[in-house]
């Protein structure tokens, strides 16, 4: 008759996790002048609004961690956000076996706890995942809103560009609603 | 139409039960082997389609081990069967009067009436595949776990073995039959099969082979079935934009929206090297019912929990039909500088009528839809109520 015993494993864990989410669009820029004459325009108006240029590049960072990059030349916006984190986990288990199985058991009990381990820290890690996708989609109607309205101002000044190109200009009239009318007399 | 007697046929001197029994007005009924009998009905009930009367679904779950050989009785009947795949043409929508662009002495005018006053009788060719498939679908118990049936493997099809594969995923598109048929080699090595199915044949990461995989489509008889087929193939595509508004798995319209642009670009492409761009216009008329209710093909509820940039590809892909009709705007352009002395003219005048479905105005919705699929925050669809007409 075997001697039952008891074993007991503990295994614990400290894992740096890296996780991102993200979104590219394309900004809708009417094409009025050349298109390096348009991307001048569109990184004046997102220097406004606290892009820093970069060659073809603006971005800016916000506050809370989010990336928004818009290559000028291409008029596309990338907007990302990353988060890093310390995860750290620990798992005691006991475990009794008859003393002749005991490394047997052992292994086996250490197996389960590292699986377990695993799995814990990839679920916290998708928790953390989901976290920074709803930050990131909270943002992005504010920034659509805020984009859409560089581009809008934007357009407006390639339409003036365009509108002194064929004549003297008269008048520039702006509505509620954003529409622009522009008086040239050739 | 003929079928290739080899290898599965069992010969005979004569055939055992058809002959006449002396009066020449008593005929005694044809007798076949059971298994026999099951390959003929599940042919008659995949030719007859919608007017069959039996159930595919009951036919798909009876298995039945079959012989490796059939008798000539059931070679004929089953001839007599598959002869009858032309009157399935004609009642899918060859019987009704339409125009379209002739071919060879007649290419590049516009040729109207119904399918028969188009076009000389042609022979819509099967081989010995067919018969691989019916003893496959008799075989095979689809009730059982999709993991424990036998494959069917790819093999070179005829433009007839196409067309059955084509019916037989029709008739079981309501069906759990349907995924077990995607999944085959054989039903995969069909043009037809990816026209007419492409959502249900999608799969992540599978490239199709390029235009000329749809070469048989769109040149000599392989022509006048998609004809035929025509509309039935726009009910098909303006469905499978419905059902990807409906859509919640990100990963699964990224695959139905990848396979629906590489078979459109395929198709579209091989019909503009035939001259035969009719044949591509079942994607205006699925697209103008969606643009006539507003109905972009916007998922109206993707998982949440997935990453936002997932989300992002399958909007972009869910796009595909949309990006077919951007492509039939270009054409349009095209067709409008063919002047009266061209040769092409007639031909590009029936494609400007055509076309006057979905209109300058149409594609220019078309590109907006686009540009909201691909937007940081695309617009909420106008419904999710649709039903499928």
């Amino acid at each position: 008759m075997s001697r039952a015993i008891q074993i007991r494993v503990s295994e614990s864990v400290v894992r740096t996790v890296h996780v991102e989410d993200g979104v590219q669009s394309q900004l809708e820029m009417l094409p009025i002048l050349a298109r390096e004459r348009q991307a001048e325009l569109l990184a004046k108006e997102l220097e406004q609004q606290g892009f820093q240029r970069d060659g073809k590049i603006a971005r800016r960072k916000d506050p809370d961690g989010i990336e928004v990059t818009v290559d000028l030349e291409t008029a596309t916006v990338t907007v990302r956000l990353a988060a890093d984190a310390d995860l750290s986990e620990s798992i005691e288990r006991r475990a009794n076996v008859g003393v002749e199985r005991r490394e047997e058991a052992e292994t086996s009990l250490r197996d389960d706890v590292m699986r377990d381990l695993d799995e814990r820290l990839a679920q916290r890690t998708e928790a953390l995942r989901k976290e920074v996708t709803q930050r990131l989609e909270r943002k992005l109607g504010d920034l659509r809103k805020e984009l859409d309205e560089a581009v809008g101002r934007a357009t407006v000044a390639a339409l003036t560009e365009k509108a002194a190109s064929l004549g003297h200009i008269e008048s520039v009239v702006t509505d509620d609603a954003g529409n622009v009318a522009i008086k040239v007399k050739l | 139409m003929t079928i290739d007697r080899e290898p599965d046929i069992e010969p005979r001197d004569a055939p055992r039960d058809a002959a006449p029994v002396g009066d020449d007005d008593a005929w005694e009924l044809p007798q076949v082997a059971a298994s026999e009998h099951d390959i003929i009905m599940m042919a008659r009930t995949l030719v007859l389609g919608p007017a069959a009367q039996d159930d595919i679904w009951s036919l798909l779950c009876a298995s039945r081990p079959v012989a490796p050989k059939i008798g000539p009785t059931c070679v004929a009947l089953l001839e007599d069967t598959l002869r009858h795949a032309w009157r399935a043409l004609w009642m899918r929508g060859g019987a009704r009067p339409g125009a379209w662009i002739g071919t060879g002495a007649r290419a590049g005018t516009a040729v109207r009436g119904r399918l028969w006053e188009r076009h000389a009788p042609a022979p819509l060719p099967f081989s010995a595949a067919s018969l691989e498939l019916l003893r496959w679908l008799v075989s095979t118990p689809f009730a059982a776990p999709a993991s424990t049936l036998p494959p069917l493997p790819a093999r070179p099809l005829e433009l007839g073995d196409q067309l059955l594969v084509y019916l037989t995923l029709d008739a079981a598109r309501t069906t759990p039959a349907l995924r077990v048929l995607a999944a085959q080699p054989f039903v995969r090595a069909a043009p037809l099969a990816w026209l007419g199915h492409a959502a249900a044949l999608a799969r992540s990461s599978e490239a199709l082979p390029g235009p000329e995989f749809f070469d048989a489509l769109t040149r000599g008889t392989g022509a006048i079935v998609l004809e035929a087929l025509s509309a039935e193939l726009a009910r098909r595509w303006y469905a499978a934009e419905l059902a990807k508004r409906g859509m919640f798995e990100p990963d699964a319209l990224i695959a139905v929206g990848a396979a629906q642009d590489q078979v459109l670009a395929g198709f579209m492409a091989s019909c503009d090297a035939a001259h035969r761009r009719d044949l591509a216009l079942f994607i205006l008329e699925a697209a103008a019912p969606l643009q006539a209710r507003n109905l972009p093909p916007t998922p109206v509820h993707l998982d949440p929990d997935t990453r936002l940039s997932l989300r992002a590809q399958a909007r972009v892909a869910a796009g595909a039909l949309i990006r077919a009709v951007v492509r039939w705007g270009a054409w349009d352009q095209q067709h409008r500088g063919v002047r009266f002395i061209d040769d092409d003219y007639a031909a590009a005048q029936l494609l400007l009528e055509r076309f006057e479905a979905i209109g300058a105005a149409g594609v220019e919705r078309a590109a907006h839809w686009l540009a909201d699929l691909a937007s940081l925050v695309p617009t909420t669809p106008t419904s999710d109520t649709v039903t499928t007409p």
